[in-house]
């Protein structure tokens, strides 16, 4: 009878800067497509953002970052998982992130980085492949 | 199991938010609920809050997690969202107002959304709540969604019931007036720096005047968190007087039979609900316009048909 649980969300908002009409509008597509979202608001440390992951036990963390500090904040977040050996969550991240560090956020093992003008609709279908593929 | 209780007990958060996962996605037939139910003597208290949207509950909860940690309290908090109809997703927004204690190792809150249970708790609330009070959190704070079933439902299963209100939404009165009072344990009136809140609070004490239970309307302002350690001292005060009045043995039972009014109630609405959007309901209808039976007939014909499914599915067991 519980087939269809929905999977979890957390998106959360790390770093110095105040802007979340872009995650508010990502969140409620990602309810809409029958996702629970857990948002955490703006200006959170790393430490919060895992903290939060491991005890809502989501499927997925997608890290918004406009701060211009994505590099360290999105390490720091990979590195806290390690530590807490959070092995099996889809990483995710988005924002103002110049093309060039985006291999370094892959490499962090974040799954997909979109950057700005990315449509709604990629960013479901990939986090559905996402998904799917860990079934 | 005892593995599991084992790890709680010591404390492995992994091993908490796992178990309440696990709990939601095997509903009725696994056992870490039975295993739960057996272990919780209705010690820990439950305490639920309910009331309008944006009235301040979530905010109010943080509150008084401070004054929670102060007095070295470990709290557990359920914060309960609905679960979009449409699409069956989720916002479960109610931890942005308690962020400040996600790195707190002595506070742990856990969103969920309502699932099946349209308006309600869903059966995932309670679990959780009991696996917080295996993992030694006490009190077990329990936030619902503000509208509909679930101030009944909540009453079956807290402790003691808050009632949140605030000036500003015109229609608190009107839920103040159509039972909402009822299920209060206490009443908070948030936003006491706004001036149509002292009226508020005139309005409520006015409506519990004319009922026979005597209950404290308690100012407070949340966000400051102005009137919120005396909430906390009432809340306390008034555990104390449950403990007093009722031995753990038989709030245990209580709880227990909370949750089997909440199941059996369910079960029955499902049954009828599939019986009455099944193909007898026209046959019903078609004889009762033909004037060989009465509407009584119907209704108790077709609430049999829904027993008869619900006995047959106790026998497949």
């Amino acid at each position: 009878m519980n087939a269809h649980t929905p999977k979890r969300i957390l998106i959360g908002k790390v770093g110095l800067d105040g802007h979340d009409r872009g995650a508010k509008f990502l969140i409620r597509a990602l309810r809409d497509a029958g996702y629970e979202v857990i948002y955490t608001g703006i200006r959170r440390t790393p430490e919060q953002i895992v903290r939060t992951a491991i005890d809502e036990d989501v499927d997925v963390i997608g890290l918004s970052l406009l701060s211009g500090a994505h590099n360290e904040l999105a390490a720091r977040v990979a590195e806290l998982l390690k530590e807490e050996g959070v092995e099996d969550v889809v990483l995710l991240a988005g924002g103002t992130i110049p093309e060039k560090d985006v291999p370094h956020l892959e490499a962090l093992g974040f799954r997909h980085v979109f950057t700005p003008g990315a449509p709604v609709s990629e960013i479901l279908s990939a986090l559905e492949q996402e998904l799917s593929s860990r079934e | 199991m005892n593995e599991l209780v084992d790890k709680l007990r010591q404390g492995n958060r992994r091993a908490l938010a796992r178990a309440m996962s696990s709990v939601g996605e095997t509903g009725h037939a696994e056992s870490s609920l039975e295993v739960c139910l057996r272990e919780s003597t209705g010690q820990v208290p439950w305490w639920g809050f309910t009331g309008p949207p944006g009235v301040g509950k979530s905010t109010l909860l943080d509150a008084l997690l401070v004054d929670l940690r102060e007095h070295g309290r470990r709290v557990g908090v359920v914060a309960v969202d609905p679960t979009s109809a449409r699409s069956g997703g989720a916002l479960l927004g109610d931890r942005v107002r308690m962020m400040r204690h996600a790195v707190d190792d002595d506070v742990f809150i856990r969103s969920l959304a309502t699932h099946r249970n349209h308006g309600g708790l869903s059966d995932a609330t309670l679990h959780c709540a009991r696996l917080l009070e295996l993992a030694g959190y006490d009190p077990v704070l329990i936030e619902t969604v503000g509208a509909g079933q679930n101030e009944v439902e909540i009453r079956s299963v807290a402790d003691l019931c808050i009632v949140v209100l605030g000036p500003g939404y015109g229609d608190d009165i009107q839920l103040v007036k159509a039972g909402l009072l009822e299920i209060a344990d206490v009443v908070v009136v948030n936003k006491c720096d706004l001036p149509e809140a002292q009226r508020l609070v005139g309005e409520v004490r006015e409506e519990l005047a004319a009922t026979a239970r005597e209950i404290e309307v308690v100012a407070i302002e949340a966000k400051s968190g102005a009137g919120v350690p005396e909430l906390l001292q009432r809340l306390f005060e008034l555990d104390r007087v449950r403990r007093t009045e009722t031995a753990e043995a038989s709030r245990g039972r209580r709880r227990v039979l909370g949750e089997i009014r909440r199941r059996a109630e369910f079960s029955c609405r499902g049954a009828l609900g599939r019986v009455l959007s099944g193909p007898e309901v026209e046959q019903w209808i078609a004889k009762l316009n033909r004037g060989e039976c009465s509407l009584e007939t119907v209704i108790s014909r077709l609430v049999a048909l829904a027993l008869a499914e619900l006995q047959q599915e106790a026998d497949d067991e």
